[in-house]
């Protein structure tokens, strides 16, 4: 792993401490993040590695999950020790707050008043039940861009069903269309919505600061996560609208063959070593002529029945067969490269592991680095996807302790004096 | 136009691959044009196709992923063309490409010769493996993004399910769409500096790298543990290999199960469901009361009794109801459905989720197809044109953005 040398001093990690000389594209904006779990964090991941100022509200008494969230370094959970909060909450400060506190919401009211967004990904109904709806909000501060994720979201009969990840996944119908036929849904292994719910929440999060920049007004958004799914398999509800078809049918889902475009070959094949296999998709005649070629002209590659994709189709499992009759042999990455310079889609099936210590093309783009954590040590996190040339997003601080900014947010950000501070803290405001 | 981008202009020149970030730009408002080479964007041959008959304006693809965009066919062999390529790029707001890295530099139509008449331009190349690096010319395919990425290696089954079964592709170009949630990440961000300065820029969005970050419990066990989490079927994938979630109902679906009565309020309620139609007569006992008791993963003789149950009842009934009976439990279970089923599901239709539009073969009988992903209060997602007609805007573009008459 590339390690980034830099250090942060106590006082600095609440600071931003850019490592290079550029400026953020999202520096001076100010998000209260109420959020937890994975798809909340997932946006203001994002929020923050822009350079917005993110704010995370936590409670002692009802901690987020994720910081209890395995892996953890040690035996034990800390609160502090989760590198799978850590991934996920970058960037960010944490304030303790007791918001059943009458003065701790007091407090939140006030940091309302100070941001540009109030984000959350409780089930719906939580914020209004805290006093603190939209018209709420805006009657703190006007200007306020409000952004809930739920699982189905604030209006509609179902309204008040809950979602994790999974239950997302298998009613969008994204779990179904992953899988070999006949054997149950593979589905998803991870909350692949929670990411996305995030990235919408998010792009919806900037688009709504965009409309404040232009005419000063801010406004609500209501993400359901269910939805977020069910935007991400348009033509397949099309294709039934239109065409009658189901992904229920028989022969479908078609595993890692291709559904549309139905090319062929399409499919992974077995290398060398335990479990490891390539992806290989070819789109047309002339990148299977090049793969062809690539395998060193085999005799039964030769065949006419396999010089079309339609013949290639009808032929599938022998084609399959025969290829995997090649590649089984070999390391993965090395078919991965012959195919490559002969211009065919091919690739590893990658691990974690594999991407860190072994993928050259993330190295080469200087993707991971390591930040200093007090209870992580030197923990690893990868960059930020789009790469802005002039304004790019970074990596400046790991995630904070739990209320790690607590002080500093309260009489920094708010204004209190230390004796405020500390009257409310007496008071049992700030746990 | 009321979407939060109204007013903005937006050059598209994609495929596959970056379709979907113009879309969301349009869909919020943007005047998004697509230019296209005469035979039309590598989408248009991708079906399913309406009544199954091929044609440039019958991919059910392009119709989704094409809304509230405008078509403009130019040529690049055609010198005319290329100017007038440069002559829109320089009038936009924002240009999204999905070409090969230098592609179009070569040609000298990129972010160089347009950025000069226009500082202020975002452009933003949405490429398989990013502008540089020894993949950088690599070819892509969603399956291989997929694979590379990392979430194939998470996907799959547990081998009595499928005996060496390989890692599991999600279908629906998950790897390219996850791209396009990058790159208009990126372009919003650039947008809001651009906002503050008045200043445009390059931005190298990867897809590889999207897709790398989009693995959730991955890289920090990685990280952490310098462990690689090992796939199962249709649950998480993970260090050691845990308790299954899906089970099968009286109607041959799948029913998500995710947890079951953790706290004792939500247990009292799942238990008095259960005994109400004869199942887990026993949960009154005593040893059932502990919540630790209870839970999956801990090997006790109660957890094994509760999921043996579980399975029975559920395998008594259709797997709707299995979901619905738990969620009005508030348990988070969920049911494998296929996408279109949730046509039929009114909850969506309460909350006007569908979009409908007409095409080529259905004129004057819309549609439904997926809306909004987020529902903004001021400035709504809208549907305000279907999916353009390969070329059907050319004229009006190039009188609108460059005063040009025909």
């Amino acid at each position: 792993m590339q390690k980034e040398s830099y250090r942060l001093s106590g006082e600095a990690r609440g600071g931003y401490n850019p490592p290079a000389m550029t400026e953020l594209p999202l520096a001076g904006i100010r998000v209260c993040d109420l959020t937890w779990v994975i798809a909340g964090p997932t946006a203001t991941r994002i929020l923050a590695d822009f350079g917005a100022e993110v704010i995370r509200v936590e409670h002692g008494q009802a901690a987020d999950p994720i910081r209890f969230g395995r892996p953890i370094a040690g035996e034990k959970p800390t609160l502090n020790n989760s590198g799978f909060f850590n991934y996920f909450n970058r960037n960010k400060k944490s304030v303790l707050l007791n918001v059943r506190h009458p003065l701790g919401m007091e407090v939140l009211h006030r940091l309302i008043r100070v941001s540009d967004v109030v984000i959350e990904n409780f089930s719906s109904g939580v914020l209004e039940s805290w006093g603190l709806d939209y018209a709420a909000q805006r009657a703190i501060n006007p200007g306020v861009i409000y952004c809930s994720i739920s699982g189905f979201g604030h209006t509609g009969r179902d309204r008040h069903f809950t979602t994790w990840g999974p239950t997302a996944q298998a009613l969008s119908g994204l779990t179904l269309m992953s899988g070999l036929p006949g054997k149950p849904p593979a589905g998803w292994g991870y909350s692949y919505l929670d990411h996305t719910a995030g990235y919408y929440a998010a792009i919806a999060v900037m688009m709504a600061l965009h409309h404040r920049n232009v005419t000063g007004e801010g406004q609500a958004i209501d993400i359901a996560q269910v939805e977020t799914g069910m935007v991400l398999t348009g033509p397949a509800v099309l294709d039934y609208e239109v065409n009658g078809r189901s992904w229920l049918r028989e022969e479908m889902p078609p595993g890692n063959r291709a559904w549309e475009p139905r090319t062929a070959p399409h499919n992974t094949y077995r290398c060398a070593g335990e479990d490891r296999w390539v992806a290989i998709a070819v789109r047309n005649d002339a990148e299977w002529e090049a793969m062809r070629r690539a395998m060193g002209e085999p005799g039964w590659a030769a065949e006419a029945k396999f010089a079309t994709n339609a013949g290639r189709l009808e032929h599938e499992d022998e084609l399959d067969a025969g290829i995997e009759a090649w590649t089984r042999e070999r390391d993965a990455y090395d078919v991965m490269a012959v195919l490559q310079a002969a211009g065919v889609p091919a690739g590893v099936c990658q691990t974690a592991g594999d991407r860190v210590e072994r993928d050259p093309q993330l190295r080469a783009r200087g993707w991971w680095t390591t930040m200093p954590h007090a209870e992580l040590g030197e923990s690893g996190f990868d960059g930020v996807a789009p790469r802005l040339h002039r304004t790019p997003g970074t990596n400046r601080t790991p995630s904070p302790l739990m209320g790690e900014h607590t002080y500093e947010v309260m009489t920094g950000t708010l204004g209190m004096t230390p004796e405020e501070y500390a009257e409310l803290e007496g008071l049992g405001v700030f746990m | 136009m009321s979407g939060p981008l109204a007013g903005l202009r937006v050059l598209e020149r994609c495929g596959l691959m970056g379709q979907y970030a113009g879309k969301l730009l349009a869909d919020m408002g943007a005047d998004v044009v697509k230019v296209e080479p005469p035979e039309g964007s590598e989408a248009r041959q991708v079906g399913p196709f309406v009544d199954d008959v091929p044609g440039p304006n019958r991919s059910l693809n392009f119709w989704y992923f094409n809304t509230n965009k405008r078509s403009v066919v130019l040529d690049f062999t055609e010198e005319g063309d290329r100017a007038t390529w440069l002559a829109l790029a320089r009038a936009a707001d924002i240009v999204v490409d999905d070409g090969r890295p230098g592609e179009l530099e070569k040609l000298g139509l990129g972010y160089g010769a347009a950025g000069e008449g226009n500082p202020g331009l975002i452009w933003c190349a949405v490429t398989g493996f990013g502008q540089d690096g020894p993949w950088a010319q690599y070819a892509t395919a969603d399956l291989v993004s997929l694979a590379l990425g990392g979430p194939m290696m998470m996907n799959g089954y547990d081998p009595e399910d499928a005996p060496g079964a390989p890692p599991i592709r999600g279908h629906g170009d998950q790897a390219y769409l996850t791209g396009c949630h990058y790159a208009v990440q990126g372009v919003l961000a650039a947008l809001l500096w651009r906002d503050r300065t008045g200043e445009g820029q390059f931005i190298d969005c990867s897809v590889h790298e999207a897709v790398s970050s989009t693995t959730e419990v991955a890289l920090p066990y990685w990280f952490t543990k310098r462990v690689d989490v090992v796939r199962q079927t249709g649950r998480h994938a993970a260090a050691s290999r845990t308790e299954r979630w899906l089970y099968r109902a009286g109607d041959g679906r799948w029913a998500l199960i995710f947890g079951v009565g953790r706290d004792n309020a939500s247990w009292k309620r799942i238990k008095e469901w259960f005994q109400s139609e004869g199942f887990g007569l026993q949960f009154d006992e005593e040893r059932f009361d502990d919540p630790l008791n209870r839970q999956a993963g801990r090997g006790s003789a109660e957890a094994a009794e509760i999921s043996a149950e579980l399975e029975r009842f559920i395998a008594a009934h259709p797997a709707e109801a299995v979901y619905r009976g738990g969620q009005e439990r508030r348990q988070a279970w969920g049911v494998v459905r296929s996408p279109e089923e949730n046509l039929a599901d009114p909850h969506w239709s309460d909350r006007g989720f569908w979009a409908a539009a007409e095409g080529e073969g259905r004129e004057g009988r819309p549609v439904r197809m997926p809306g909004a992903p987020y529902r903004f209060s001021a400035t709504p997602w809208e549907l305000r044109r279907p999916a353009p007609k390969l070329g059907e805007h050319t004229a009006e573009v190039l009188a609108e953005w460059l005063g040009r008459e025909t």
